[in-house]
């Protein structure tokens, strides 16, 4: 009876383990056919994600660079993996253990390790980020499993076969491949299954070694972690249903190919066309090679993350014919450094006092205004700001506030009579989003305390920096990025911290949400866009600020993203019908207190991003 | 046989150039000034000096903390799981140890998408609970295989001879079975904990911005700050960190041998 007892409830262990496993994969693959965007609700059967990634060019491009890194990796690994795991059970003590040691390095150290001493490497070779990049941090990576899969089967190897082999006259070269490499095929091919998931699956280092536009699967599943995105769940399926074919097969294989069938299906194949097979192989990844590496008129473009409607960029593609590389940032901090560590880009949209770093530090181009043709379109008011007088280095291309998105439902209007101190009162208790970024967080602070958003004294910052940490104490907020997006829409929190632009949208797909600027003062801000100083092909810069600045698109990427058009016709126009009523874009213009940010001593910035991490990890 | 002696040259170019340059240059930026140039190089400990202030002693006393509960509970669940797969029939047993083996197959990042879609409508997003439960489902399986490779080798007589010598099944279990299995168990610990130390993706997806451990803050120090140079100084620090726990897990491996 107890041992009944024992079994059933071991049984249900593992059975509760395994569901721990499956459960999110499974989920993944039925929400990948639900035929709306939900992941709370089942709505139906549909291929409508699968439809939209074939579609996608940036996830299929994802998967072609994922599969051809990973097969040209495992192929050179697993040469030069096989060939010295050979050499080495030849070679003396000591250089033996010392390699066997070194190539230990990679395998025990984080990936986070590797990662940056690769990345490291590459920008002081002024190796410019991007496949080849990618393919050799891959290679490192890979090599290593390949020679610890290797080497314990050359050891087990007799040693004088080789000899025997030279004795009857073969020679060295024909003694390694028909006598030796056949002998240790398990091995190679264990090393060879191990490099090709590792490289497939690695995210860590190609994050921090590639660039310029060029993905794989785990960044682009990386980056769809802030919004909802049921494509991904498509492409998950597939990665899945593949590995999981793969793995049986491989596990089946030795059964499978001694059965009488296989072994005659095997025979029976001609060389031939074994060879077409072979070459039809090789010419696909060629192309695939091509289709990542070709360039004709290229123009670089390095935005905000869901910062445009992406169907301006195939728009634009088509009618100058080029190819446009768009990349997103999360901040102007990690746009900054990224531009730092030099990576290059034709046009970047920096906020304001980002725009006046750049300008300052010799970075962008003086815009030759007789060559925008559209530059009449810009409302007036916002030229000319202090930022960037004359507007000489930026073109306006979106602008707005900050405020706080609050839930009608659940904030009680009098408590928002309380300006930004409503953030730290007890009632909304782990109910908050703040937004994750430094500047945005002190000004805040510095705007409940009646300070300058500016200002460069130490002690309104050290009290800023109390006012944030007894707000973290109090409310225990949660800081997000563009997550909190579909997180308001969902209704999770009584509050966050917004662009007014995003709080457009988002109040756009729910109603029970307002928009609310304290009286304080704010952070009124221009995003504009800059041509940089490294631009390669500045006609090509000069049509793309004037295609935002056409009425018609910069209506669409309106509509499409949520932030107020600097475009006067344009906002004009959404402004009474798409986003009618929506106090959050049309972002408040008369108060005195509101500020624009401006560039900060670098003293005064270090201090803050100090004060910053303080705060967060308090 | 001299003859391909030559062949490990190659590799021995290539590993100085991927391997031992870059960790020199970690080295090297770790202990050097910003804003510094080759010809004009200043040495400092700064750097390492900023692991002194509380808030960064808090970041690695936190990522630790949070690495050792990982590992406790990953120990507890996967020592039990191993210990139950490893007493099935050996065509069970393969059959339920390739179950285990496949999620570890499935990229990364397509499992945390998957739990955040999970967790996202229930509401339990950005929470202590919700880093848990990814890094134990990441990392669960590397627990369960060394564990169970050695509790599969181990001479079942052991543990026969073990009853018939008046031994109780506690008895039995505490030292035989689990003694026997120690190097799988510290195989599992090191591997775990070295996923969980470093990893920096699951915090900040399951766990939301005000989450910082080692690798967020070295990630961070790199993508946005561009403070190279303390961002190098903390990877040299995580490195070892890892290498003193792994010699450690070897003492304790000999130490019991």
């Amino acid at each position: 009876m107890l041992k009944k007892l024992a079994r059933i409830s071991s049984g249900l262990y593992v059975a509760l383990c395994f569901a721990f496993f499956y459960v999110p994969i499974i989920i993944t693959m039925i929400f990948s056919f639900n035929s709306s965007r939900s992941f709370a609700k089942y709505t139906g059967f549909s291929l409508r994600w699968y439809q939209a990634l074939i579609n996608d060019s940036e996830i299929m491009a994802a998967v072609g660079v994922s599969v051809s890194v990973a097969l040209f990796a495992t192929a050179i690994s697993t040469v030069l993996g096989t060939i010295t795991a050979i050499g080495l059970s030849k070679s003396r003590r000591i250089l033996k253990e010392w390699i066997l040691n070194i190539n230990n390095i990679p395998i025990m150290n984080p990936d986070i390790v590797t990662a940056i001493g690769l990345m490291i490497l590459f920008t002081s070779l002024k190796i410019e980020k991007g496949y080849i990049t990618m393919l050799l941090a891959h290679i490192c990576f890979c090599t290593p499993y390949v020679i610890t899969s290797v080497y314990p089967k050359i050891r087990e190897l007799d040693n004088n076969i080789a000899n025997a082999a030279m004795d009857l006259g073969a020679t060295p070269f024909q003694a390694l491949v028909k006598v030796i490499v056949p002998m240790i095929k398990p091995g190679i091919y264990a090393g060879m299954l191990l490099a090709f998931t590792m490289s497939i699956d690695d995210f860590v280092i190609s994050y921090f070694v590639s660039g310029n536009g060029v993905e794989n699967i785990s960044m682009i599943v990386y980056n769809a972690t802030k919004r909802i995105n049921p494509t991904i769940n498509a492409l998950s399926t597939i990665v899945i249903l593949a590995i999981v074919f793969a793995v049986v097969v491989v596990k089946l294989a030795p059964k499978v190919r001694s059965t009488s069938w296989f072994c005659a299906l095997n025979e029976k194949i001609p060389k031939k066309t074994r060879r077409v097979f072979e070459a039809v192989c090789g010419v696909l990844i060629f192309v695939i090679l091509l289709r990542c590496g070709g360039d004709a008129k290229t123009l670089k473009v390095y935005n905000a993350g869901e910062y445009i409607d992406d169907s301006l960029v195939t728009a634009f593609e088509e009618e100058y014919g080029c190819k446009v590389i768009y990349e997103t940032f999360d901040s102007n901090e990690s746009m900054y450094t990224k531009v730092m560590s030099g990576e290059k880009y034709d046009i970047i949209i920096p906020s304001d006092y980002m725009i006046e770093r750049l300008a300052k530090e010799k970075f962008l181009q003086e815009i030759d205004k007789d060559r925008l043709k559209n530059l009449g379109n810009i409302m007036p008011r916002l030229m000319n700001q202090p930022f960037d007088p004359e507007n000489k280095y930026s073109i306006p291309y979106f602008w707005g506030n900050v405020g706080i998105l609050y839930d009608k439902t659940v904030v009680k209007t009098e408590d928002l009579e309380a300006g930004w101190e409503v953030l730290r009162n007890p009632a909304y208790k782990d109910n908050i989003y703040m937004y994750n970024s430094e500047r945005d967080s002190f000004m805040i602070a510095l705007k409940a305390l009646g300070y300058s958003l500016n200002t460069s004294d130490r002690a309104e910052l050290d009290r800023a920096y109390k006012w944030l940490v007894e707000q973290k104490e109090r409310v225990n907020p949660i800081y997000m990025g563009d997550e909190v997006i579909d997180s308001m829409i969902a209704g999770n929190k009584a509050m966050a911290i917004v662009y007014s632009g995003d709080a457009a949208y988002i109040m756009s797909e729910n109603e029970n949400l307002g928009f609310y600027t304290p009286q304080s003062g704010t952070n009124l801000w221009i995003d504009g866009m800059v041509i940089t100083n490294e631009c390669k092909n500045d006609d090509l810069a000069y049509k793309w600020i004037d295609f935002m600045l056409e009425p018609q698109n910069a209506s669409l990427n309106s509509e499409t993203v949520g932030y107020s058009s600097p475009v006067e016709e344009a906002y004009k126009e959404i402004s009474m019908t798409v986003y009618a009523d929506n106090e959050a874009y049309v972002p408040r213009q008369d108060n005195q207190n509101d500020e624009f940010f401006r560039y900060q001593e670098p003293e005064i910035k270090r201090y803050c991003a100090e004060l910053w991490t303080k705060v967060k990890s308090q | 046989m001299k003859y391909f002696k030559s062949l490990v040259r190659p590799y021995l170019v290539w590993s100085f150039i991927v391997v031992l340059v870059p960790l020199f240059m970690i080295f090297l930026y770790a202990v050097t000034n910003s804003g510094n140039s080759l010809i004009n190089i200043q040495f400092t400990l700064n750097n390492f000096g900023k692991f002194v202030e509380p808030v960064y002693l808090e970041v690695f006393i936190n990522s630790i903390r949070l690495g050792l509960i990982t590992v406790a509970i990953c120990l507890v669940l996967g020592y039990s799981m191993a210990y139950i797969i490893a007493r099935q029939k050996e065509k069970v047993q393969n059959f339920l140890i390739l179950l285990v083996t496949i999620p570890m197959w499935i990229n990364m990042l397509i499992r945390i998408y998957a739990w955040k879609s999970i967790l996202e409508p229930l509401g339990l997003m950005h929470t202590d609970f919700a880093v848990m439960v990814g890094q134990i489902c990441e990392f669960l399986p590397f627990m369960i295989i060394p564990i169970h490779t050695s509790l599969s080798k181990m001479d079942k007589s052991f543990v026969e001879a073990a009853y018939d010598l008046g031994a109780n099944p506690v008895q039995t279990f505490f030292k035989v079975t689990f003694k026997l299995s120690i190097p799988g168990v510290l195989n599992g610990v090191i591997m775990v904990f070295l996923l969980s130390i470093s990893t920096f993706m699951i915090p900040q997806i399951l766990g939301g911005g005000q989450y910082m451990l080692i690798g967020n803050l070295i990630e961070k120090q790199f993508i946005e700050v561009g403070d190279w140079n303390f961002g190098s100084a903390v990877s040299l620090l995580l490195a070892l960190i890892i290498l003193f726990s792994i010699r450690w897990m070897k003492k304790i491996d000999k130490g019991e041998n």
